[in-house]
This record gives structure tokens, C-alpha cells and sequence, in this order.
């Protein structure tokens, strides 16, 4: 005589063990360590910026040859906790509300990092493209950071040509008032006798040398 | 250095909780609070102004987009309306908004001057009556049109589609002196020929003898009966904001120039001061902005050129303005369409493509600030008026018109349900015919104001053309809280105007 109560219990079971698997289970392990981002960030943030931005194509850099997932690191290390905690909530939606909104095909239900790169695109296109404004929203946020991400790379900037220019800035007044920012006042190191020439307006030259972060450095 | 020594703290140097006294607390260094504060330290007050957030150095400036963001917007600049969603941002640094904007200074028109007066019982805040304060800001400041130099082919690009089609164009009047076309006015001015209050009203406050607290943040406006008798606070933090030390600061007279959201989270917390008329936080207005980009055969080089620095006041009458754009490449493809390669060759296109936008004067759609429990964030309500939302549809058909009359071979509107690209009039007049919900529209809540406004009754606004609150004795608001609807244009040399003369009945009160 078969009891339906322990038949319950494994289904459940079983079920608890799927979600565990799915949520936490084979993520590969990091190479080098992130500071904010977890290991299952980095999987769903590396396979998002590649579906965003594929290596080649008009600009040839891909989303992680720009390294967008160490960009992002950095960010949500400058955001406030609470913005950080929203940012991760999103990368954890979008990782798993394909059990929602599959992108179709026969792994369509599989999380967002383990889908093939052409269900992943179609995954995301499906949320904009949406009729639904709140996943429009959603799928905004993350294509917003995303590119932040891919435009601050020297690479991708130098290719668009966008890379800023190198500007010599001249040293006024605020320079004797104010330190960096979390430095003591004791640490300004200017004195008046420092002071230079205010801008004079001389249009920047859109051939002139680039900032140096934006520069090439052979390797 | 020596000299204002003792005048000025910045977070690093505070090591417990501390009180300070003065005739005249102003809290906020944006350009309502360093205009106050300055001219009165000018005419021999005791003077001190707080700012929540710190001093930027250019070494401290970020290139990038987001990190820029992060640091020197409040909620990182990813804070966003409720009821319509639209993001909003407040600068969190000495000198608030003006080190970050674009530096437009434009007076208001009289017409949308004698609006207020008739509609909100001033008799004092006509076009003539104003003229006299923007002059006074703009001599200080150097304000000036935009030089032909430096215009750039984005700029000379709408002068030339403006000419076509016989629309009224100028340069922008901005608060700049040498301005070298870096078109990095959003992340900081590594040039500093913008003159934010960092580099141009505090130091010359602190010349007069004024004092500068950053990085403390007010909470409450202490009170007794119909008198504040001054602030208290907490030490926070750059960037994250975490609270460390407690102030206060005991003074005579208080100006509030927090800027729209804070100001009246500040009344709200202080057991819901100056509110008899229950306008506190009430009528907020933003000057909604839809952005159309166009594609150009030849090299535009976007990036190059006075970040805004040319205007149409052509449809003022109808309700919005037209003006050149630019910010970081992030910021604008971010609503550029597609994924993948199709992203990517949109992206390829920037250095043909350039950027005009239409802010609107949203007349009709109003929304509220509250405070929140446990924190200084507040909650802001906006919505869409279907009407203001018609504005924004015809602002976005002429920016489309004015496109293609430059010589643009496609545009990139941004609208949802509609084509991505449009590769002639033709078929951008579904710009003009289709029927846009609001929800269809990328739009970004420029210029926030009137959560404090300026009214002759005291029963249905905050302040008195005085500035002064109409339930209190000595408590000033010189933010664009205290604008009483939408300046029809950029607001910022509107606000330091009416600050401006707010410094001048506090002056002859002391």
C-alpha cells in the first residue's frame, strides 16, 4: 500500500534539489578574483555582455574582451549598498525568469548563462521587445550598465574614435581650497604661487594626443 | 591654504560631533545656496554653507560615464519617478548641479514671467523686476554666448536646419570663460572654463569670509514657535554615505537651498515645518526631454563642440525648447536600438551622428516629494499628463524635420512601437500621426522644480517673493523649489536670480 505523503515529500524534494542546482550549482569557478561580483554574477554577466556585444562585427571587441563583468565589479563597488543590492536582484532575475519567458527551443528553460549564445539574444530581444513597459525597464537597466561597460573600454573608445583627448588643466583658485575627495585639507599641495593662465578658449584639437588611460600600450 | 584654514572642513577633517554658530546657515552649494550664501558673506554677514557632498578635484573627475555617475550623482544617478518612470538626477557635490550641467544660462521670457505674476499673485517677478539680479550673476560669472569656435559641426549642424526651415536659432548663453569644445560638461570640466559654484561663488565666499562645511548632510531645521534657530545633521561619508559624527549649527537667519527633492524631505522630517499651506513637496514639475539622433553621410565628430550650444525658442509658445546635446557615448546608446551586431552598427555610426533634444513645459503634469522612513532618499511621484505628452510627441516630429533638413540620411527616434530607423520624412510622419502613449516615450526628467514654490498667498505656496516662508520668521528656500511653474527654459539662471535677490531682502532685514 503506497502512502501519498512521503511520494510528496520527494517530489518536493526533488524539486527543492532542481531549484538548488539551478540557482547555485555548476558555476565554474573563477580564475581571478572579483571584488564585489560573485561567481554566478560573473557567469550571467559575461554571457549577457557577449550576447550584447559578439566579438567582431562593426566594432571588434567582444562584451568580455572589454571586460564589462570587471567594469561592472568596479561600479557596484562605487554604488551605495542599497543600489548594489538592487543591481544584483536584477542580474539574478534575468538569469532565471527564463522559467518564465523561455526563449524558445528545446533548453529554453535552462538559466541564461547555460542557454546557446542564439537563445540568449533571443532571450533578451524577447524583453525588448516586449509589450510589457516593467520588462522594457527591466532589460533597459541591463543593456544601460552593460554598455557603460563596453563604451569604457580604451579599445572600443579608440576604435569609435570617442576616446577623450589629453587637456591641460589649469590650476585656479578651488585648487588652493579644496584636497581630493577623502583627503585631509592638509594634503592640498598647491599655493598661490602655482596658480596658472586660465582656459583660453583655444578649441581642442581633434587630432591632438589622447588622455593617457586611452592610449595604446603595446605589450 | 593658511588663510581659509579654519574656514573650510571637508570630510577627512571632522573627528567628533561639533557645534558651530552663525547669523546665516545655508545649506546646499548649488546655484540657489552659493549665490546666497555669497552675496551676503560679500556684505559683511557671518556666513556658513553646507554641503552634503564633497569638493571635486579634476583629479577626481572619472571619464567614464557611470563611475561619474556614481560618485556624483545622489542614488548613484539612477534615481528614478514613480507613477510615470523616468530617471532623475540630483548632484551630490560642492557646487550641486552646476558642476555637472551644461552650464546654460538663459532668462527666462517675460511672457512666462508675467504667467507667474498673474497666476500666483506676484507683483514683483516680472521680467523687469528680474533683469537687474541676472545681470548681477552674469557679470560675476562671465556669462556669454557660446563662441563661434567652438561650436562644432554638432552645433553648426542645427543652426543650418534652424536657417532651412526658418525657425529663430541662437548660441546658448552659458556660464563658461574659455570653453575649449571638450563637450565633457556632464563629468566634470577638466578645462575648468566652466564656472560652477565650486570654482566661482564659494571661493569668492570664502574671500569674503565665509565658511564652507562639505560633506554634512542636514536633517532637520530646529524651531521654536514662529523662529528656526537653526540645523542639525550627520557627517557622511563621500560616496557611500555613511553617517558617522553629529552637528549642529545654531544661527539667526536659514536658507534652505537643498535642491527641489531635499528641501522639503528636510521640512518634512522637521515635524512638517512651514507646511500651514500643505504645498510642501506638492506641484513638482520637470521639464520632460525626448532626444532624436540623426546619421550623417559625413563625419560629425559629435564629440567635439560646446556640449549644448545652440537653442531654438521657436515653439517656447508651444511648450518646449529645442537644443543641442551631448554627454559620455554611453549615456546616448543606451537608447539606441537592437542587440548584438545590429547594436554594434548602430554604435559604429557615432562619429556621423549627432544628438538634439526638446525639454518641455510640462505644465500640467505634477508630482510630489515625501520623505522616507530611515532615510534621506526621497519619494518622488510624477505623472504624464495625456496633453503634455502630445508636446513631447510634436517636439520629437520637429527635431525629426530639422534632421533630415541638415542633411541627416536616417534617424534614430527611440520610440517604442515604432520603426527604429527612419530613412526619410516620409516615414517619420508617423511621428507626427501616431498616437504615442506615454509609456512609448524615452524620457528623461530634466530640471526639477516648484516642490517649494513662491506664491502671494500664503495659503496655497511655501514662500513670499522674499524668499522667506510664509508660516516663519527666518527661514529663507533659494533652490528652484521656489520656481512656481516651469521657466519655459533651462532654470538655472532663474534661480540664481531670484537667489540673488533673496540675498538682498535678507541683507536689509540684518
Amino acid at each position: 500500500m503506497v502512502r501519498p505523503m512521503p511520494l510528496v515529500w520527494v517530489l518536493l524534494g526533488v524539486l527543492v534539489l532542481w531549484v538548488g542546482m539551478r540557482i547555485f550549482g555548476g558555476y565554474p569557478l573563477l580564475l581571478k578574483p572579483f571584488t564585489v561580483l560573485t561567481r554566478r554574477e560573473y557567469a550571467f554577466l559575461a554571457a549577457a555582455a557577449d550576447a550584447t556585444f559578439p566579438r567582431g562585427g562593426a566594432i571588434e571587441p567582444s562584451g568580455t574582451d572589454a571586460e564589462i563583468p570587471r567594469y561592472i565589479d568596479r561600479y557596484l563597488g562605487a554604488v551605495t549598498p542599497k543600489l548594489r543590492f538592487l543591481m544584483r536582484l536584477l542580474f539574478f532575475l534575468l538569469e532565471h525568469a527564463t522559467l518564465f519567458f523561455p526563449p524558445g527551443g528545446p533548453m529554453g528553460l535552462r538559466r541564461f548563462s547555460k542557454l546557446s549564445a542564439d537563445a540568449q539574444t533571443a532571450y533578451l530581444e524577447g524583453w525588448a521587445r516586449s509589450r510589457f513597459f516593467p520588462r522594457r525597464l527591466v532589460i533597459t537597466s541591463l543593456r544601460s550598465i552593460l554598455t557603460l561597460g563596453y563604451l569604457a573600454a580604451p579599445d572600443v573608445m579608440r576604435q569609435l574614435e570617442l576616446a577623450p583627448k589629453q587637456i591641460d588643466t589649469p590650476i585656479c583658485e578651488a585648487d588652493l581650497l579644496w584636497p581630493r575627495v577623502g583627503e585631509p585639507r592638509a594634503s592640498i599641495r598647491y599655493t598661490p604661487a602655482d596658480l596658472t593662465p586660465p582656459s583660453d578658449g583655444t578649441p581642442l584639437d581633434p587630432q591632438g594626443p589622447l588622455h593617457s588611460a586611452f592610449e595604446r600600450h603595446e605589450t | 591654504m593658511s588663510e581659509s584654514a579654519d574656514k573650510i572642513r571637508v570630510f577627512a577633517d571632522y573627528t567628533r560631533d561639533f557645534v558651530e554658530q552663525a547669523n546665516i546657515a545655508v545649506v546646499g552649494s548649488g546655484p540657489g545656496g552659493a549665490v546666497v550664501a555669497r552675496e551676503l558673506a560679500s556684505a559683511g554677514h557671518d556666513v556658513i554653507l553646507l554641503e552634503e557632498g564633497p569638493p571635486f578635484t579634476p583629479a577626481d573627475f572619472e571619464l567614464d560615464a557611470g563611475l561619474s555617475m556614481a560618485r556624483t550623482m545622489r542614488e548613484g544617478g539612477l534615481r528614478t519617478t514613480r507613477g510615470y518612470i523616468m530617471p532623475t538626477m540630483q548632484a551630490i557635490a560642492l557646487g550641486g548641479g552646476s558642476l555637472v550641467n551644461s552650464a546654460i544660462c538663459v532668462r527666462a521670457p517675460a511672457a512666462t514671467l508675467e504667467t507667474w505674476c498673474r497666476d500666483f499673485e506676484l507683483d514683483h517677478t516680472s521680467r523687469a523686476d528680474l533683469d537687474p539680479h541676472y545681470e548681477a550673476v552674469e557679470k560675476f560669472l562671465g556669462i556669454a554666448l557660446t563662441p563661434e569656435d567652438v561650436l562644432g559641426d554638432r552645433n553648426l549642424l542645427f543652426r543650418k536646419a534652424c536657417d532651412v526651415l526658418g525657425y529663430s536659432s541662437e548660441p546658448i548663453s552659458r556660464n563658461v570663460r574659455g570653453c575649449r569644445g571638450s563637450g565633457e560638461c556632464f563629468t566634470g570640466c577638466r578645462a575648468r572654463a566652466k564656472q560652477s559654484m565650486d570654482i566661482s561663488y564659494v571661493p569668492a565666499l570664502v574671500r569674503a569670509g565665509g565658511r564652507v562645511l562639505t560633506s554634512v548632510r542636514v536633517q532637520r531645521v530646529q524651531a521654536q514657535g514662529r523662529r528656526v534657530t537653526g540645523i542639525s545633521g550627520q557627517v557622511v561619508r563621500p560616496f557611500t554615505g555613511e553617517a558617522s559624527f553629529s552637528f549642529r549649527v545654531d544661527a539667526k537667519i536659514v536658507v534652505l537651498a537643498a535642491g527641489v527633492m531635499a528641501t522639503p524631505v528636510i521640512l518634512q522630517n522637521s515635524d512638517d515645518l512651514a507646511n500651514r499651506s500643505r504645498q510642501v513637496g506638492e506641484n513638482l514639475q520637470f521639464h520632460p526631454g525626448v532626444a532624436v539622433a540623426g546619421i550623417f553621410p559625413d563625419r560629425t565628430n559629435p564629440q567635439f563642440g560646446a556640449t549644448q550650444g545652440y537653442q531654438s525658442l521657436a515653439f517656447i509658445q508651444e511648450g518646449f525648447k529645442l537644443e543641442t546635446l551631448w554627454a559620455p557615448a554611453a549615456l546616448h546608446m543606451i537608447r539606441v536600438p537592437g542587440l548584438g551586431f545590429e547594436l554594434k552598427e548602430h554604435m559604429a555610426e557615432i562619429p556621423n551622428a549627432v544628438i538634439w533634444d526638446a525639454i518641455a513645459s510640462c505644465n500640467r503634469s505634477l508630482g510630489r516629494v515625501r520623505a522616507r522612513r530611515r532615510t534621506m532618499d526621497p519619494l518622488i511621484t510624477w505623472r504624464f499628463h495625456p496633453d503634455d505628452v502630445l508636446i513631447l510627441r510634436r517636439a520629437l516630429w520637429v527635431l525629426a524635420r530639422l534632421l533630415f533638413a541638415a542633411g541627416a540620411r536616417k534617424i534614430l527616434p527611440g520610440v517604442h512601437r515604432l520603426p527604429d530607423e527612419m530613412h526619410s520624412l516620409e516615414e517619420a510622419r508617423v511621428l507626427r500621426d501616431h498616437e504615442l502613449r506615454a509609456n512609448d516615450l524615452v524620457c528623461g526628467g530634466n530640471h526639477a522644480f516648484s516642490s517649494t514654490r513662491m506664491h502671494g498667498d500664503p495659503r496655497r505656496g511655501v514662500i513670499g517673493e522674499d524668499g522667506r516662508c510664509h508660516d516663519l520668521e527666518n527661514l529663507y528656500i533659494a533652490d528652484t523649489g521656489i520656481l512656481p511653474r516651469s521657466p519655459s527654459v533651462n532654470p538655472m539662471h532663474t534661480c540664481m536670480a531670484l537667489a540673488h535677490r533673496i540675498a538682498g531682502h535678507i541683507a536689509d532685514r540684518l
